[in-house]
């Protein structure tokens, strides 16, 4: 019970504050992005028109991600921010099932990374408003309607940041949470492996493409 | 007739059971109860199809039912762990 | 009756997580009821596509799920870490699980709105079921909002240190702070599920409509949202703001009438905007030329609706700020 509350962190003196590092997040991340790497790597090593099976899964990912985007931002932009699309998915997808693997522990379940990948979305969504639209356009969309609408406007963007982030934490940190304390109280072995399938498996996936869905819905509103 | 300390705790815990499980019935119970009314009228409709709508209701009871469950666990847990 | 204060925290973490989870767990069912409902209909009215109609039921219950899930943590976290034994602790405890669960209520009936309509919506237009499952997550998903924001101010009221403030008003604030978030979250978690349907119901009748239809549904949504952006700004005011030591009740019953003032004075204009929305976002499906009159009249109606909860806030910033 006492693993609640407790996480390994590094903290290093820096100037006088204090930089804290939580290793066990950061290890995790690290080891989710080296097998993503390894993945794109041996699946476009070979490129032939009968696909072997990691070409044939990589495809799948990028044309069900590719059509999305297109769907909702045009042909031209899609191009652009794709790319930045199938990697969200893939990284949020991988780790989210990773919380299946005994030992290891999901990333996204320290609020660092979904708030940061969340910040990262909302400065991607408001550059490219402010790119395609120029400043004032820019601006002027925060006083529509009404002139005073202003302080709420830009309450409701910060609090696009905030819920998109938490809601993806809370999910995959509940859903952790209610496994260990589930697997502490009973001694079954069927109920655990089915909650964390539930859980990691089927809400991972679906919180990882909510979480895609809406940055891309977010930046299709700015680009438009 | 001294209370102690020990008994203030257990009973706020039933408290707290009654009040978790009690309110916590309440949803599982009128969702299942919608969708079990639109189940039957949907047999009504089209008795044809009675099996698969029988079974895809279990089914959609079976997941609202969930929030339930919860709240039976945090009942129980207030009642027998802590 | 005098106890000392670890058994005081104690029942309060108790009493807390009780009202977390049973509150939590009403409104995500009913959503979920109401999902498998229309899923239901639509299976009657189109056996054929009952694998693409079960698949979304499901998808859809997963994400009304989640404001349950968020008040189960809530309770978990009551009830097995160990909190800080004062005083105050009894109040945090208590404010936090209130908050939590009464702000999972109305996101939880809200997304099961455009879950339900999605399913039925897949029986009058198969072709499109991607599309439409697609529209229903971003619908229920930012449904949710309103309970994240409850959720915040758990995690807040959970995890800040308050203890170096003085006693006095800061137990006020505390349960002032989860009253707001907490009521305030149900009338617009149940209103965006409104528009949200509404949305759902208009890209399955008139798919080529899409874009403006989702436009005209997150606008609904976000101005639906602003009661609950009210709940959470007067919760992290209370929170956060210094106030002096108080020595008598009235300053201290000032603070928890705010949250309470704030947090009902939300429900009704949370639900009367949705219900706004929700018609406006319907026609808009229908006539796709009139986009930007039905645009207008929406944001009209729903800033005249607004006004009660405008009053409401201004009344709980005066108790806050003057008296």
């Amino acid at each position: 019970m006492e693993e609640l509350g407790r996480i390994h962190q590094l903290i290093v003196p820096f100037f006088g504050h204090d930089m804290t590092f939580n290793l066990e997040v950061m290890v995790m991340t690290w080891l989710v992005i080296s097998s993503l790497l390894l993945f794109g790597f041996l699946a476009s090593r070979k490129r032939s028109r009968l696909p072997g099976p990691l070409q044939s899964v990589g495809e799948l990912f990028v044309m069900h991600l590719y059509g999305l985007t297109e769907d909702a931002l045009g042909k031209e932009k899609a191009k652009t921010y794709a790319p930045l699309i199938c990697a969200l998915f893939m990284f949020l997808v991988l780790s989210n099932w990773f919380g299946i693997i005994p030992n290891l522990e999901e990333p996204t379940k320290d609020l660092n990374t979904p708030l940061s990948l969340g910040l990262m979305g909302f400065v991607i969504a408001h550059y490219a408003g402010i790119k395609t639209k120029g400043v004032k356009e820019y601006v002027k969309e925060y006083f529509q309607p009404i002139f005073f609408m202003m302080p709420l406007n830009v309450i409701g963007e910060l609090a696009k940041v905030v819920s998109i982030s938490f809601r993806l934490f809370g999910n995959i940190m509940g859903g952790s949470i209610i496994i260990l304390v589930v697997s502490y109280l009973t001694y079954s072995i069927i109920f655990p492996p089915l909650l964390n399938a539930f859980f990691g498996l089927f809400v991972g996936t679906i919180q990882a493409f909510v979480f895609t869905m809406l940055t891309v819905v977010y930046i299709s509103v700015q680009v438009k | 007739m001294a209370i102690e300390g020990v008994d203030i705790i257990r009973s706020a815990a039933f408290l707290g059971a009654g009040i978790c499980m009690g309110l916590g019935a309440i949803g599982p119970g009128v969702g299942e109860g919608m969708a079990a009314a639109k189940a039957c009228e949907a047999i009504g409709k089209n008795p044809k199809e009675a099996g698969l709508l029988t079974r895809t209701m279990l089914v959609g009871q079976a997941v609202t039912e969930s929030t339930g469950i919860y709240s039976l666990v945090i009942a129980l847990l207030l009642l027998f762990v802590v | 009756m005098t106890y000392d204060i670890a058994t005081w925290v104690k029942v309060s973490a108790f009493i807390g997580s009780g009202l977390s989870m049973g509150f939590g767990a009403v409104g995500a069912a009913i959503g979920e009821g109401y999902t498998a409902a229309q899923a239901n209909a639509a299976l009657s009215r189109n056996p054929d596509s009952a694998g693409n109609i079960f698949k979304n039921m499901l998808v859809g219950q997963a994400v009304a799920e989640s404001a349950a899930i968020f008040a189960l943590v809530v309770a978990m976290i009551l009830l097995f870490t160990e909190h800080r034994a004062e005083t105050l602790s009894v109040y945090i405890l208590i404010s936090a699980g209130v908050c939590m669960g009464l702000g999972a209520i109305g996101s939880g009936i809200g997304a099961g709105y455009p879950a339900g309509e999605a399913c039925f919506g897949i029986s009058r237009q198969p072709a499109i079921s991607d599309q439409l499952t697609t529209t229903m997550l971003i619908g229920s998903a930012v449904t949710q909002t309103s309970a994240i924001y409850a959720l915040v101010t758990s995690l807040i009221l959970l995890y800040a240190d308050f203890f170096t403030r003085p006693f006095s008003p800061t137990w006020a604030a505390v349960i002032g702070a989860g009253l707001a978030a907490g009521l305030g979250a149900i009338g617009s978690g149940i209103g965006e599920g409104f528009v949200a349907r509404a949305g759902c119901e208009g890209v399955a009748r008139q798919p080529l409509s899409r874009a403006p239809v989702t436009n005209g549904m997150l606008l609904g949504m976000a101005v639906a949202e602003t009661t609950a952006i009210y709940g959470l700004l007067i919760a992290v005011i209370l929170l956060f703001k210094t106030f002096e030591p108080a020595t008598s009740m009235a300053p201290c019953m000032a603070l928890v009438a705010a949250g309470l003032c704030m947090g009902l004075g939300a429900v009704g204009p949370g639900i009367g905007e949705g219900f706004t929305g929700e018609g406006a976002v319907r026609w808009m499906a229908r006539s796709p030329n009139e986009v930007a009159i039905l645009t207008r009249s929406m944001l009209v109606g729903q800033a005249v609706s607004e006004s009660t909860g405008i009053y409401s806030l201004v009344i709980a910033l005066i108790l806050i700020f003057v008296v």
